[in-house]
């Protein structure tokens, strides 16, 4: 082979297809194997997932995400709830005794590289096991797929430049074969190797697995909206989610939005996925910082949802807070962060 | 930003110097109180103690005491006492906290603070424990009520039990009262000693919790007085934060228990009118009694001026300490009469009144007036 025409997409499949290949072959082709109804590991590198045939893919969210309790000290519920949507998507929460943000974190799974979005609000491995879960992930879907875990390339990234989206990402300090983002704006355009933020959509090839990414900012300056084709997707960060979209910047926001209107026009979205959860199945806000949210609304979101916001942002005019129904538009509050009142007022 | 001085105590009137002083690049030092002058009324040896016909408990000379201890509660100010330990404060992650579930500090030998661990609830509100010759008297009762979450009762009873061995009582009489009676932060214990020999439980309806003080229909007015047995604790009304507010004083100790009315946090003021007229009161209160410190049901505050932690807060690194000097009374005096009828913030060094606004309003704020001291690992001031 001429070396000199490697690029990094078949430099990273040499060693699948040259090795394991005739071990499977081997497998495959064992009768008794098929007699006794045990499926042989499948092909290693030699069957690649079809992500563009079928889609989108189904999945399934948990009926109820585990959402705090009334006693921090005494929740027994794991550290991070993972949820397998479908056999390559992994939707992740922290538990929200150990971060009230409880933020929820993506792996998306593609024949060559796996993508994890954001990484939660807790630094330290020996407070939250951030990096213990998605290495058992990993292996756990490689094992499935008969990948290996070193073949397999992570990139880690985040959807907005706020901590309780990219703290535990010092977890991956030592992780072989792995590329994170960086906490600067600069840092996190060339990421994505953008040069026209926010306008510009780019394409991440997972290895069949498009995942498409462009600016979204609004709640901060630098901020990223996320579409996976395979399970059709939609991921809004924190620039809208079910809770209270805080707004920093109502122009840069609602110009994120009309790109989401025009976006939304010729790509099919199955839901509309973001970061938290503040707000409970009969509209009731959670305020900032609780920690346990008894009758929480789901995370995921039909896309009329986000339509109808756009139809309510279009009349905001001025700073408050909105309530459009499904989410709360905090337009310019700065910490105003709750439509609470001091609960004991009298006359 | 300009440096905080370190605080000079070899000299006060050469910080009062420097606080007068015109010069635009002098240190600010006029946030932080004076040095009290000591006035002797602690450690003085001419002072009478352990006088004929009360054996007092600060003695463990004898080797077999017999008969019950009578402690004489009589004393010249404040008796001593200090809190000289650190709170628990939570930790990164809630859900591993190890902390103690309620802390326990000894103030005295006759009082008792207790604190409820941040981790269990994020009010982590504080419960005072007193004694006197007859009976114990317990301020407040936490927010939790599950006693496997909270055990109030248990270390209650484990506390009182201890006291009544060094004093050789085979028991003593508890009474338990609330700063207020509709407050969840402080009214949810109180269940837990339903059941409890020996002990009165105070109402949490306002007109039954008034008489219960021995307070009629005038009650914002009179005053109560619960004796415990030669240690007397004064019951004043004081409404502004809750309806039903109530404020203790404790005549042996000299401190004040205030509740929410007034203590190192976001102070959410519910009625301006009657908040100002309960807190001259107890400035009125504090020209005619001894006072030593202002104690509260909760602290907010960070150590740094104006800033505090925002609700629901688990792990609090840099809290403010638990006491208020007597001097935080004028000021909230001063200020609350300022926002009577206008919602506003107003942040002082060691508290923030709210009146009229969201509970969360300017949390991450202070004020311009007040030295800007970065929070390490904190969202930097707006």
């Amino acid at each position: 082979m001429d070396l000199n025409s490697l690029n990094r997409r078949t430099f990273l499949s040499l060693p699948v297809v040259s090795v394991v290949l005739p071990a499977v072959a081997a497998a495959m082709a064992s009768p008794e194997a098929e007699a006794m109804g045990r499926f042989p590991t499948p092909a290693v590198g030699s069957v690649p997932i079809d992500f563009k045939a079928n889609v989108p893919a189904p999945g399934r969210f948990p009926d109820r995400w585990i959402c705090g309790s009334s006693s921090c000290m005494d929740n027994h519920d794991p550290p991070i709830q993972v949820n397998w949507y479908n056999e390559h998507t992994v939707f992740m929460r922290q538990n929200k005794a150990y971060s009230f943000e409880a933020p929820f974190m993506h792996l998306y799974f593609g024949n060559e590289r796996i993508l994890l979005i954001d990484q939660g609000y807790t630094q330290l491995e020996t407070d939250w096991p951030l990096r213990d879960v998605v290495d058992s992930c990993i292996a756990e879907w490689c094992a499935k797929h008969g990948r290996k875990v070193e073949d397999m390339e992570l990139l880690a990234s985040f959807t907005h430049l706020h901590d309780d989206h990219y703290v535990g990402i010092n977890q991956f300090y030592n992780r072989p074969n792995t590329r994170y983002m960086g906490q600067t704006h600069e840092e996190m355009i060339g990421f994505w190797g953008m040069t026209n933020y926010p306008e510009e959509r780019v394409t991440l090839d997972l290895g069949g697995r498009d995942i498409l990414i462009w600016g979204s900012p609004g709640h901060v300056f630098s901020e990223f909206a996320y579409y996976d084709t395979y399970t059709q997707i939609l991921h809004t960060g924190d620039m809208f989610y079910r809770g209270r979209c805080y707004i920093s910047f109502w122009d840069k926001w609602f110009a994120s939005m009309k790109r989401l209107m025009a976006f939304l026009e010729d790509h099919p979205v199955t839901h509309v996925v973001g970061c938290h959860v503040e707000i409970s199945r009969t509209g009731q806000d959670y305020p900032y910082g609780i920690t346990y949210q008894p009758d929480e609304a789901p995370m995921h979101m039909p896309v009329e949802v986000l339509k109808h916001a756009y139809e309510v942002a279009k009349t905001i005019t001025k700073p408050g807070i909105y309530f459009t129904g499904s989410v709360f538009l905090c337009n310019e509050t700065r910490d105003l962060t709750t439509v609470d009142r001091i609960a004991y007022e009298y006359d | 930003m300009a440096p905080i001085p370190l605080y000079d105590v070899s000299s006060a009137e050469s910080s009062q110097a420097m606080a007068a002083s015109p010069d635009p690049a002098a240190p600010c030092t006029s946030s932080w109180p004076a040095p009290k002058e000591y006035d002797g009324s602690d450690g003085n040896p001419d002072a009478p103690y352990n006088p004929p016909g009360a054996r007092n408990t600060d003695s463990c000379l004898a080797l077999k005491p017999t008969g019950e201890v009578v402690h004489d509660y009589t004393t010249k100010g404040p008796a001593p006492g200090d809190l000289a330990f650190r709170w628990i404060h939570g930790s990164v992650c809630a859900a591993k906290n190890t902390d103690p579930r309620i802390q326990v500090v000894a103030y005295n030998e006759d009082t008792y603070v207790l604190r409820e661990n941040p981790c269990v609830n994020w009010e982590a509100p504080f419960t005072y424990l007193l004694f006197g010759n007859h009976g114990a008297l317990l301020i407040d009762s936490g927010a939790t009520p599950e006693a496997d979450y909270y055990p109030l009762r248990v270390t209650v009873d484990e506390i009182v039990a201890r006291w009544c061995g060094i004093r050789r009582k085979k028991s003593v009489p508890l009474t338990v009262v609330l700063t207020s009676g509709e407050d969840v932060a402080q009214n949810q214990g109180i269940g837990q000693f339903g059941d409890r020999a020996l002990t009165r439980l105070t109402p949490l309806e306002l007109g039954a919790r008034m008489e219960f003080h021995g307070l009629g229909s005038a009650w914002k007015d009179g005053l109560g007085r619960i004796d415990l047995g030669g240690r007397l604790v004064e019951v004043i009304p004081t409404p502004g934060t809750h309806k039903d507010g109530l404020s203790f004083y404790d005549t042996y100790t000299c401190l004040l228990f205030t509740g929410d009315l007034l203590y190192a946090g976001r102070v959410q003021i519910a009625n301006d009118r009657d908040y100002v007229a309960s807190l001259e009161r107890l400035q009125q209160w504090k020209q005619d009694h001894p006072l030593k410190w202002v104690l509260g049901g909760h602290v907010e505050m960070m150590f740094v001026p104006g800033r505090a932690y925002p609700r629901f807060s688990t792990n609090r690194p840099f809290e403010h300490v638990l006491q208020l000097e007597p001097e935080a009374i004028d000021e909230a005096v001063e200020h609350g009469r300022a926002v009577v009828g206008k919602p506003a913030v107003v942040f002082r060094t060691d508290f923030i009144l709210l009146n009229r606004v969201s509970p969360d309003e300017k949390v991450y704020q202070s004020a311009p007036d007040l030295p800007r001291v970065p929070v390490p690992y904190w969202r930097s001031l707006q």
